[in-house]
């Protein structure tokens, strides 16, 4: 009997460590393939591209997610991003949704697929002050569909207005929060400002 | 070292076989039980027009949002929108456009003249496509049985604010909570970082009897503060950003936001004594804000941006009911209903309505920025709004006390939000006292201002 329990705890163990290395497949399938350059970038491409990160969990640093709708590592350790977890950051989401260059003096538009793993250089903070040839920023009262409201910690792109005056948020806030569409009322705190991409088509 | 006999080794085999297949079966209960897929692929957005001046023209904007293409071009959508004039009849489609610019929503139709200025107002839905996949939609989710209602503003009674004077805030009359951070009873709990920000209480209620509750999610519980001292009632939740709301018997309400492993917002219910009651999924993906109607608890949902039953007779609702049930404006025991539009950068429209009429309505303009309503509810016979007012380095939140000839009484509320709370949870209504939550580096608390002080 003392066999079999010892045998069986170890085996347990084992089997349940392969089965989440499984879990942690996805990435596997992340990639650094080189972006395709755009000539257009509309808001509605970018709700479309925020939308579907949906569900697919936060890493902070991160970049890489697929459209499984499950975060596949949702416990990794908060704030290392060699944990490998899925899903972007608050900035590596704007930073992918607004189709930017790793170069900050590079204002084109470069389309980054799901699984490409890249968070861009920019910092919420650097989003906020209107850092690199892309950015700026906008009065709060003016931002409209995809531009953003920016703190020095966090960075959200708006979804959508709404009704009593607060706006609907595509964020990767927490690890916890993963990303999804929160109602916020960014717009108003004096902690964050009103941020733009140059260079929207329509 | 006994060499091993057969019975050892064949219940050392027995045992790693019974252990493997146990892991295998755990692991996969848990990626099992793990999250529902739930993105239909398609999804949308509306500002509903609910209140309309006289000749206003009326264009219904949406956005239609689909699964990115891999050309990086926004989705072939298409819809109709179904409306009438007034709130009852058959609906009439009208097919959406597709314009250049997505900025307010890509698709659109322009009202006729007839429909955006009937005496009655009008209503309507929406059914969107996917091009691609062939997925549809309703905005509002209830469709014909419960479409937009949009009213006329009539003849509303007009509120110039002007520009608003910073630093002229009121004080509180009375400081009814005050807990520092912390586990303990008395205490409230603080989650987060200095890099990434602080959440603390999210928010709380107040019965007509001035006992507060406040939902300590950090701390898995409900404090009740009155004078009396501090009870706290443990409740099972999430630990995210929630509203709460309290029932007249009692039962407690928590809104919880989604997560990383339930990507769908859920409703939970628990008895007073913090025994769970129900949980329920809310009908649409976002919430406002949560607070409890004639039938029980409520929630103002996007994208069908209107106020739908989460519980009818103590029970939870489908989310097919919540849909069937949702209306333009926030239910009161009063059976009055009061509708909230915020216009552009400066503008504000509030109406009373009884059924389907409006009973009176307000225009309130601003030469400084409004932001979101915290608050907009009856108050004997007049109506109390708590609005935030901001530039791009400040805010302040105005209060203003409501009768048909005006402003009656108007003061300004210092934010002290030093933590997070839910987002439109800052202010509760209860007798002639208005409540504030707030947040300091050393703990939070609980203002209250006297509604009666004259100017």
């Amino acid at each position: 009997m003392k066999a079999f329990l010892a045998a069986f705890g170890l085996a347990i163990v084992l089997a349940g460590a392969a089965g989440a290395q499984a879990y942690h497949r996805f990435w596997a399938n992340c990639n650094y393939d080189a972006p395709t350059f755009m000539t257009t970038m509309t808001r509605d491409a970018a709700q479309d591209y925020a939308n579907a990160a949906r569900y697919e969990g936060y890493q902070w640093g991160g970049g890489c997610w697929n459209y499984d709708d499950a975060d596949s590592y949702p416990y990794d350790a908060p704030g290392d991003p060699s944990t490998h977890g899925e899903g972007g950051d608050c900035s590596g989401l704007a930073f992918k949704t607004w189709r930017e260059s790793t170069d900050d003096w590079r204002d084109g538009r470069y389309y980054w697929r799901a699984l490409r793993n890249v968070h861009g250089p920019y910092t919420a903070g650097d989003f906020k002050n209107g850092f690199g040839a892309p950015n700026h920023v906008v009065a709060k009262s003016s931002a409209g569909v995809m531009d953003g409201f920016a703190s020095s910690t966090h960075i959200g792109l708006i979804f959508f207005r709404s009704l009593y005056g607060g706006d609907q948020i595509v964020e990767a806030k927490c690890e916890a929060c993963g990303t999804n569409i929160f109602y916020r009322t960014y717009r108003s705190d004096p902690s964050y400002g009103g941020v733009a991409r140059w260079g929207w088509t329509g | 070292m006994r060499r091993p006999g057969i019975r050892s080794l064949a219940g050392g085999a027995a045992g790693i076989v019974a252990g493997v297949i146990g892991g295998i079966a755990l692991t996969s209960i848990s990626v099992a039980s793990g999250p529902t897929p739930a993105v239909p692929g398609l999804d949308a957005a509306h500002a509903p027009p609910l209140l309309t001046r006289p000749g206003e023209p009326v264009t219904l904007r949406y956005a239609i949002v689909c699964a990115p293409r891999d050309d990086g071009l926004p989705c072939e959508g298409s819809g109709s929108v179904y409306v009438r004039a007034g709130q009852t009849g058959l609906f009439r489609q009208l097919r959406l456009r597709r314009g250049a610019e997505s900025r307010e929503g890509r698709y659109y139709v322009e009202l006729p003249r007839e429909l955006a200025s009937s005496r009655d107002g009008f209503s309507y839905y929406a059914v969107l496509r996917d091009g691609t996949t062939g997925a549809a939609m309703t905005v509002p989710a209830g469709g014909e049985a419960a479409p937009q209602r949009s009213f006329p503003l009539g003849d509303a009674t007009e509120v110039d604010l002007g520009v608003h004077a910073f630093s002229a805030d009121r004080a509180p009359v009375e400081r009814v909570v005050a807990a520092p951070w912390g586990s303990d009873p008395g205490e409230a709990g603080l989650a987060g970082s200095r890099e990434l920000g602080f959440g603390g209480p999210s928010s709380f209620d107040v019965t007509p009897e001035g006992t507060v509750a406040v939902l300590d999610q950090v701390n898995g519980r409900v404090e009740l503060w009155s004078h009396g001292g501090v009870k706290p009632t443990n409740v099972e939740v999430s630990g995210g950003l929630a509203d709460f709301a309290l029932e007249p018997g009692g039962a407690m309400d928590v809104l919880e936001p989604p997560s990383r492993t339930s990507p769908a917002p859920v409703l939970r219910s628990f008895r007073r004594d913090g025994a769970p009651r129900w949980a329920q999924r809310l009908s649409d993906r976002t919430w406002a804000k949560l607070a409890v109607g004639p039938a029980g608890p409520i929630v103002q949902q996007q994208p069908s941006e209107q106020w739908l039953p989460l519980a009818g007779r103590g029970a939870a609702l489908s989310r097919a009911a919540q849909a069937a049930g949702g209306r333009p404006g926030r239910p009161f025991t009063n059976g009055r209903e009061v509708l909230v539009e915020r216009v552009g950068a400066g503008e504000l429209r509030l109406a009373e309505l009884v059924g389907n009429a409006v009973l009176r309505s307000w225009r309130i303009t601003s030469v400084t920025s409004l932001g979101e309503v915290q608050l907009a509810e009856p108050y004997g016979d007049r109506l109390v709004v708590v609005m935030k007012t901001y530039t791009d380095d400040r805010s302040d939140y105005a209060v203003l006390v409501l009768d048909r000839a005006g402003v009656e009484a108007e003061f300004a509320v210092e934010p002290l939000e030093w933590a997070e709370s839910a987002p439109l949870a800052r202010f509760r209504l209860a007798g002639s006292s208005l409540y504030r939550l707030g947040s300091a580096r050393t703990g939070l608390f609980v203002d209250r201002f006297d509604l009666e002080v004259s100017r």
